[in-house]
């Protein structure tokens, strides 16, 4: 008998009793939807951790300070810095030529003096203050460790566009879920530059008029601003480029404040720190912290999918009972398949199939099922993380999970009814005849 | 194999068996059920056997057509030594030698009437074009064509009892074994099955064994042979036989 026959026999069989079908088939379904939104949810958790520890920038990540490194701080995921050292294209380029490196972003940063609405919303003054404007090459913002929690990110090459942080905010007395509150307006920063009049001096400003046009978590460097890297270029150039070199304004001799360098995978970041240590320049990333609670999560995971993997040999237990009841109901049509001609794997086939076809019925369903459900409470938990002024979480669709739903309830549920079917397959085929 | 002799003339067996003997396990011990039975059948022969219930016939059917092991003795069908098959042998002579009609009909209740017979081809592996015209023409000569899409529980008893015995000749048997086939049919279906099982040896050219306590149906055959404390008695034929009267041994 072909696979194609017996699995028309099975499917014909499975309709015989309709009702204990679809209960079979829902038991496996739930089953297979625990586990995929367990899984789902789980997984969109650690993704969601994870980004948040890396700012929403790659795990991979490691912040490279412009100074050397301090022998007592090498392994620390925050490392104090040692003494001052220049970060120059020389390093930038030595550090790109690491073998793990996958990419290595220059950031610059400027001291300003920045002039805010001369109110809050709130309606108290507000005075100008010194702040740093960090700049980044925001062409590669995907790679940084920068969050938009509102509006978007001011254009690579932009001059009149800016992103304020937390810090801003806090300034404005404006709490996180208020972000929107400061896009649109206006801020003019500028970098001052020593210009000597006689025996005195002056500073002067470049000043930048620029729209706040988005609200960022960012890891960066420390400052209230983020723009594209020209501005924070020029901005330094201007200062340095006064007769004191900068040095009234204490402008650091560094051409980069810091570089932020991926790594090729989490795997690798040990090493390139490592590397970049040998190099002599101060590293941190959040290697240690995102190593435990990756322990932490996957522990979790492990403990979700046993639930669901619980849930799934129950349903195959479910499957293996109904399919027991199935060969006690039907020993005389199986006798008389076995009168007509079946041979003992053909009887075991039918039965096989009719189990691998109520899994992977179930499987089906309750995948879908356990998608819509992880979709629903995403919808939920986006919900209140907007209401706390965070970013929400993006469910995709996990294709292990799926894949693993969909196949693992069938695998189980042919294992289930293994018991049933070599059962049929052995009952003597006398049983198509009664008495004696 | 040995012959029937029929007005001197030798025609092949198509059943030999030679000192049967079957027993059930029970409480009290064991039921010798068949003792030494002895039976030879020629090709083409209508045979009926009767006696009480329990006698034995159901177990002498079951072993002539390969659902039951012989636990004692030589069982030779159509050439077959049923003692010395495998499992897939025995399978492969049930599908391709004999043809069976239950009492119970046997049909599958989620199949058609078309599909119940070209089950039998489908087993035996006949290519899925060959089988739907093999039920057609099975189910037409059975009086049964425009039923062919009606399942069982559609069906009168004597229709599934027809559409059984068109299945039980889809493979073409040499030997057609009818476990009680008028059992559960009221008196006028049973005499449409019994003129259509009368039409096999003839139209077919198989071999009937009929297990049966219809009196009219075990009247009408060439041979008719009672169990009896676990042995077959010949019986006087109710008409001339067209086969050996060879003695139930």
């Amino acid at each position: 008998m072909s696979w194609r026959d017996a699995w028309a026999l099975a499917v014909k069989g499975v309709r015989r009793r309709p009702g204990r079908a679809v209960l079979t088939v829902l038991a496996v379904a739930l089953a297979s939807a625990l586990l995929t939104a367990l899984l789902t949810i789980a997984g969109t958790a650690e993704t969601k951790v994870l980004d948040e520890l890396a700012q929403g920038g790659p795990l991979a990540g490691i912040k490279v300070a412009a100074a050397e490194p301090d022998p007592g701080q090498i392994d620390q995921d925050n490392a104090r810095p040692g003494p001052a050292r220049d970060l120059d294209d020389a390093a930038r380029q030595r550090i790109a030529e690491l073998p793990e490196v996958a990419r290595v972003l220059p950031v610059v940063t400027a001291r300003a003096l920045v002039v805010a609405p001369s109110q809050t919303p709130a309606g108290e003054n507000l005075d100008p203050f010194v702040e740093t404007v960090v700049g980044v090459d925001l062409s590669s913002s995907a790679s940084l460790p920068v969050t938009v929690l509102a509006g978007r990110l001011p254009g690579p090459a932009s001059t009149t566009e800016l992103a304020v942080t937390q810090g801003y905010l806090e300034r404005l007395g404006l709490e996180r879920t208020e972000a929107a509150e400061v896009l649109g307006t206006e801020v003019v920063w500028g970098a001052g530059r020593l210009f000597p009049e006689g025996e005195r001096s002056f500073v002067r400003g470049r000043w930048v008029r620029a729209q706040v046009v988005g609200v960022v978590a960012q890891e960066a460097a420390t400052g209230s601003f983020l723009v594209p890297l020209a501005q924070t270029q020029a901005a330094r150039e201007w200062t340095r480029s006064g007769p004191d070199g900068g040095a009234f304004l204490e402008l650091a001799s560094s051409p980069y404040s810091g570089l932020f360098v991926v790594a090729q995978g989490i795997d690798n970041v040990s090493r390139v720190r490592s590397q970049i240590t040998a190099i002599g320049y101060s590293t941190s990333a959040p290697e240690n912290l995102i190593a435990t609670v990756r322990r932490y999560l996957h522990v979790v995971e492990i403990v979700l999918s046993a639930v669901g993997g619980i849930g799934l040999v129950i349903a195959a237990l479910g499957i293996t009972n109904a399919l027991l009841a199935a060969v006690r109901e039907r020993r005389r049509e199986i006798g008389v398949l076995k009168a007509i001609g079946a041979r003992d794997r053909d009887v075991l086939s039918i039965f096989l199939i009719e189990a691998a076809t109520l899994g992977l019925v179930g499987g089906v369903l309750g995948t879908t099922l356990g998608w819509l459900v992880a979709r629903g409470v995403g919808g939920v938990v986006n919900g209140y993380l907007a209401a706390q002024g965070l970013a929400g979480v993006q469910l995709g669709i996990p294709v292990v999970v799926v894949a693993g739903g969909v196949f693992g309830s069938a695998l189980l549920s042919l294992l289930g009814g293994t018991l049933p079917a070599l059962r049929a397959a052995r009952l003597p085929a006398r049983e198509a005849v009664g008495g004696a | 194999m040995g012959g029937g002799d029929h007005h001197g003339v030798v025609t092949p067996l198509s059943v030999d068996v030679r000192g049967l003997g079957h027993r059930f396990a029970s409480r009290g011990g064991h039921i010798e059920v068949l003792d030494g039975l002895d039976l030879a059948v020629a090709a083409g022969d209508h045979v009926a056997l009767v006696g009480q219930s329990g006698a034995g016939k159901s177990t002498l059917l079951a072993v002539l057509g390969g659902l039951e092991p012989p636990q004692r003795g030589q069982v030779v069908v159509e050439g077959h030594d049923l003692a010395g098959l495998s499992g897939d042998e025995l399978a492969a002579f049930r599908r391709q030698t004999v043809g069976f009609v239950f009492q119970h009909f046997g049909l599958l209740e989620t199949l058609s009437a078309a599909e119940n017979v070209e089950l039998a081809c489908t087993l035996a592996g006949v290519a899925r074009q060959r089988r739907g015209h093999r039920a057609r023409q099975l189910l037409d000569a059975v009086g049964l064509a425009p039923r062919a899409s009606h399942r069982p529980p559609e069906l009168s008893g004597g229709e599934r009892q027809r559409v059984a015995i068109a299945r039980a000749l889809a493979n073409q048997p040499r030997v057609v074994l009818a476990d009680e086939p008028t059992g559960n049919l009221d008196e006028d279906s049973a005499a449409l099955v019994v003129e259509l099982l009368e039409t096999l040896p003839g139209d077919h050219g198989c071999t009937l064994v009929v297990v049966t306590h219809n009196r009219a149906l075990a009247r009408r055959a060439g041979r008719r042979l009672v169990l009896r404390d676990g042995c077959l008695h010949e019986n006087e034929p109710a008409s001339p036989s067209t086969s050996s009267p060879g003695p139930a041994r």
